[in-house]
C-alpha cells in the first residue's frame, strides 16, 4: 500500500507528536500551524511540509492539497475549532477522512460528523496513574522511545509469508509475538500476511520496519 | 531470537552532504568530460565550465528553497510529486531516473580508459590505443575492452549495493576528500611546470586564440550542453535529505558550498590541463585527458609509485568508480521513491526482506545501465545532460507553482529576487536544451532517438500502470482505507487511545 497522506491542523504538543509518529512509520505529512514560533520548531524537525496560517480558513486549508490527502486530523486545543476544520475539509473534499481532538470525553456525540474522535487526556491520565501506582503499568509508560506496536503484515509486503530465519529486520526491532499473540515468536515463526504481530521498534528504524511489514 | 539484524543508516552532517554533492560533480565529470569539452570548444573549455556553473546556480537556488520546504528524500522527483499532478511528476521521475542511469554508463565508460591507462603506466598492458579488444575465454568471443570493463564495473557496484547498505553514506566523504586532494596536487604541479621549460610545461600561449579557428563564441554552446551533467550534484544532495542532520539549514548550505567549490576546482583543473597539454592534445586523449596531461608533467622519479602521473591516473580511476557508485545509489533511490508513491510497480518501492536494500529498484536500474555501456561516451554524456536539463526545468517550474498556489507554505530558505532566478533558470535551461537537441540532430541521432524512445516508453508505462490499477480496483480487494474508521488500520500502537 502507498503511504498515507495526512493533513494535521495544529502543530502543538499533540499535533507535533502525532506527525512525528506517523513520519517514523513512513507516511507523508502536512502540518498547518498559525503560530510563527511553532512553525519554526516544526520545520527544524523536518518531518512535514508546514503551512503557516489559520486552518479554519478554506484558503489556507486548501493549500494542504486535500485532493490528495487520505486523512485530515484536527488536533488543536479547541473542540469548536477542530470541528470547524473537519467540516471545512469535508466540504472541500468529501472523500477525505476526518479525525478531531476534543477537550473532554464526548462519547458518540460527533459520530455522524467526523470519522474519529480522540481525547488525548485519557492517555495522559493513564500515564499519570502509572507513575503514581508503580507496580501496575500499561505498556506505554514503560517504554521511552521504544514503541510496542501491533502490526498486521500486508499481502504485498516484502516479508509476507517468510519465516523469521529468512528475514533480517533492522537492529533496534524485535518481533515479540507469533501470529495473533498466543506465543512468543521464535526463529521458525512465519510472518503470515493478514496476521497481526507485536513488534518492539526503536523509533529511528520504524520506517524500515513499516516498509518491510506493511510494504510502504 | 533467530533473526539476523542490520545496522540502520547513520546521520550525515553538513560536510557529508556537501561532499556527496561534490563527489558526483567533481568525480567523473572532470576526468571524463574535460577532453570532450576541449574537442568542441578548444581553450574556451574554461568558459564552458564557468558558464555552466552560472546557469545551474539559478536551479541551485530552486533546489535549496524546495529542499528546505519539502522534507522528503527523492530529489527533484519528490518536489515534482508534491507540486504537480500525476503525469508531470511521473515524467519527472522517469526522466531523472534515466538521467542517473545513463550517467552511470557514462562514468563506467570514463572508468574503463583511465583504468587501462593506469595499467599502462605500470606496463601491464600496451598503450590505450593498442588495446582494441579483450578476449573472453568463457564465451569465446571478443568484446571491445572499454565496454567490457565498463560492464564489469557496473556489475560489481550493482552487486555491492544490492546486498549491502554499507556502500552508501559517510564513506563518500573520505572518498571525495581524496579526490579533491589528488586534483589539487595536479593543479599545483601543473603551475610549477611553467618554470620547467619542457615541451608540455604550463604556458598561457595555449589559450591563444581562445576560440579556435574561425569559430565564434557561440561554438562553445554544444559543449555547455554536453558537460551540463557535471553539475548534477545538488539533485544528488536532495535525494538523501532525510538522512542529513538539521536539514533545513544544512541542505541549502551544502548546495551552495558544493556548487561554488566545484566551479573553482573545475576551472583550475581545466586551466592546467589546457595550459600544459594544449586543447588539441587534451581533445585527442578524450576520456583520459586529465590523466594524459598529468603523465606529461608530473615528476617521474618518485619511489614506489615511480611515475607521479600515476597518482592522477589513480585519481581518475578512483573518481569515476566512486561517482558510478553514487549514481547507482541515486538512480535506485529515484526508482524506489516512485515505487513507494505507487508510480512504478510496487515491488520497486520495497526493501529486500533480508538485505534491507531497495533490491528490485537497484536491479531494474542495473539493466538499463548495463545496456547503455555499449553507447559511445559522448552519446551517454549528451543524453544524461539532456535529461538533467529537462528535469531542472521542471524543478524551477515547481518553485513558481508552489509560490503561487501555496503562498502560506513555510519556506525556511527563500531565494532572493524571486521570481528572477527560476525564470532565468527555465530560460537558460531551455536554451541549452535547444542547443543540445540541434547539436544532436547534426551529430548524434542515435542519442536523440534513444531519448525519444525512453520518453515514449515512459508514456506507455504510465498508462499501462494506470490501466492495471483501475482493473485492479474493480475487483473488490481486501485492502483497507477510506471506509474504515481507524486512521491507520494495519498498525496499532500499544498506547491505548481514549
Amino acid at each position: 500500500m502507498a503511504p498515507l497522506r495526512t493533513v494535521i491542523a495544529g502543530g502543538g504538543r499533540v499535533g507535533k507528536r502525532t506527525a512525528e509518529l506517523l513520519d517514523e512509520r513512513g507516511h507523508d505529512l502536512v502540518v498547518i500551524e498559525n503560530d510563527a514560533e511553532t512553525v519554526a520548531e516544526l520545520s527544524d524537525e523536518y518531518f512535514a511540509t508546514v503551512i503557516e496560517g489559520d486552518a479554519t480558513r478554506p484558503s489556507v486549508l486548501s493549500q494542504a492539497r486535500l485532493d490528495r490527502a487520505n486523512v485530515v486530523a484536527a488536533l488543536t486545543a479547541r473542540t469548536g475549532t477542530n470541528l470547524a476544520i473537519c467540516m471545512a475539509a469535508n466540504h472541500l473534499e468529501p472523500a477525505v477522512e476526518t479525525v478531531m481532538r476534543t477537550e473532554r470525553s464526548v462519547g458518540d456525540e460527533y459520530d455522524g460528523l467526523v470519522d474519529g474522535v480522540i481525547f488525548p487526556e485519557t492517555a495522559g491520565a493513564r500515564a499519570a496513574a502509572n507513575a503514581i501506582e508503580r507496580d501496575v503499568r500499561t505498556l506505554q509508560a514503560v517504554t521511552g522511545t521504544l514503541d510496542m506496536m501491533e502490526i498486521t503484515v500486508a499481502d504485498q509486503a516484502p516479508v509476507a509469508g517468510k519465516s523469521l530465519t529468512d528475514v533480517a529486520l533492522p537492529r533496534g526491532s524485535l518481533v515479540v509475538s507469533a501470529a495473533d499473540g498466543h506465543r512468543i515468536a521464535g526463529s521458525e515463526t512465519v510472518l503470515e500476511p493478514g496476521h497481526t504481530y507485536i513488534v518492539a521498534v526503536e523509533s529511528d528504524v520504524s520506517d524500515e520496519v513499516m516498509n518491510l511489514m506493511r510494504g510502504l | 531470537m533467530g533473526h539476523k539484524q542490520r545496522k540502520p543508516a547513520a546521520e550525515l552532517g553538513l560536510l557529508d552532504a556537501t561532499m556527496i554533492g561534490m563527489g558526483a560533480m567533481i568525480g567523473a565529470g572532470i576526468f571524463v568530460l574535460t577532453g570532450l569539452a576541449a574537442e568542441i570548444a578548444g581553450p574556451a573549455a574554461i568558459l564552458v565550465f564557468t558558464l555552466n556553473g552560472a546557469v545551474t546556480a539559478f536551479t541551485g537556488l530552486s533546489y535549496a528553497e524546495l529542499a528546505s520546504a519539502v522534507p522528503k528524500s527523492g530529489g527533484g522527483y519528490a518536489f515534482a510529486r508534491e507540486t504537480f499532478d500525476d503525469v508531470v511528476s511521473f515524467m519527472m521521475g522517469w526522466m531523472l531516473w534515466f538521467a542517473y542511469m545513463i550517467a552511470g554508463a557514462l562514468y563506467a565508460l570514463g572508468f574503463a580508459p583511465n583504468f587501462l591507462e593506469l595499467l599502462h603506466v605500470y606496463g601491464f598492458v600496451p598503450p590505450l590505443d593498442a588495446v582494441g579488444a579483450i578476449a573472453l575465454p568463457v564465451v569465446s568471443a571478443t568484446v571491445p575492452a572499454k565496454a567490457g570493463l565498463a560492464f564489469i564495473a557496473v556489475l560489481c557496484l550493482v552487486a555491492l549495493n544490492a546486498v549491502s547498505t554499507a556502500a552508501s553514506g559517510s564513506v563518500e566523504t573520505v572518498f571525495t576528500i581524496v579526490k579533491i586532494a589528488i586534483l589539487l596536487v595536479f593543479v599545483a604541479f601543473g603551475f610549477l611546470s611553467a618554470t620547467g621549460g619542457g615541451e608540455t610545461s604550463f604556458t598561457f600561449q595555449n589559450f591563444d586564440p581562445l576560440f579556435p579557428g574561425d569559430d565564434s563564441a557561440f561554438s562553445i554552446l554544444p559543449a555547455l550542453g554536453l558537460t551540463f551533467i557535471a553539475f548534477e550534484g545538488y539533485d544528488l544532495i536532495t535525494t538523501i535529505t532525510e538522512e542529513v542532520e538539521n536539514p533545513r539549514e544544512n541542505i541549502p548550505k551544502a548546495i551552495f558550498a558544493s556548487l561554488g567549490a566545484t566551479v573553482v576546482i573545475y576551472v583550475l583543473v581545466v586551466v592546467v590541463a589546457i595550459g600544459t597539454l594544449g586543447a588539441p592534445g587534451l581533445a585527442e586523449a578524450g576520456e583520459a585527458g586529465i590523466a594524459r596531461a598529468a603523465t606529461s608533467f608530473m615528476p617521474a622519479d618518485i619511489p614506489i609509485i615511480q611515475n607521479g602521473g600515476a597518482v592522477i591516473v589513480f585519481g581518475a580511476v578512483f573518481s569515476t568508480m566512486t561517482a558510478l557508485n553514487a549514481v547507482v545509489i541515486a538512480s535506485s533511490r529515484v526508482a524506489f521513491s516512485m515505487g513507494r508513491e505507487g508510480q512504478l510497480i510496487q515491488s520497486i518501492g520495497q526493501l529486500h526482506h533480508r538485505f534491507g536494500t531497495p533490491f528490485v529498484a537497484i536491479l531494474t536500474s542495473a539493466v538499463v545501465m548495463l545496456g547503455s555501456v555499449v553507447l559511445p561516451t559522448k552519446s551517454a554524456g549528451n543524453m544524461s545532460s539532456l535529461f538533467f536539463l529537462l528535469s531542472f526545468i521542471i524543478v524551477n517550474g515547481a518553485v513558481i507553482k508552489l509560490r503561487r498556489e501555496r503562498p502560506n507554505m513555510n519556506r525556511p530558505y527563500e531565494m532572493p529576487y524571486y521570481p528572477v532566478p527560476p525564470l532565468l533558470g527555465i530560460l537558460l535551461n531551455l536554451v541549452l536544451t535547444g542547443v543540445l537537441i540541434t547539436y544532436l540532430l547534426q551529430t548524434d541521432q542515435l542519442a536523440l532517438l534513444l531519448t525519444g524512445g525512453w520518453i515514449l516508453l515512459g508514456g506507455i508505462a504510465y498508462y499501462a500502470l494506470e490501466w492495471a490499477r483501475s482493473s485492479d480496483s474493480e475487483t473488490p480487494s481486501s485492502e483497507d482505507t477510506i471506509d474504515q474508521p481507524g486512521v491507520e488500520t494495519g498498525v496499532t500502537s500499544k498506547e491505548g487511545g481514549n
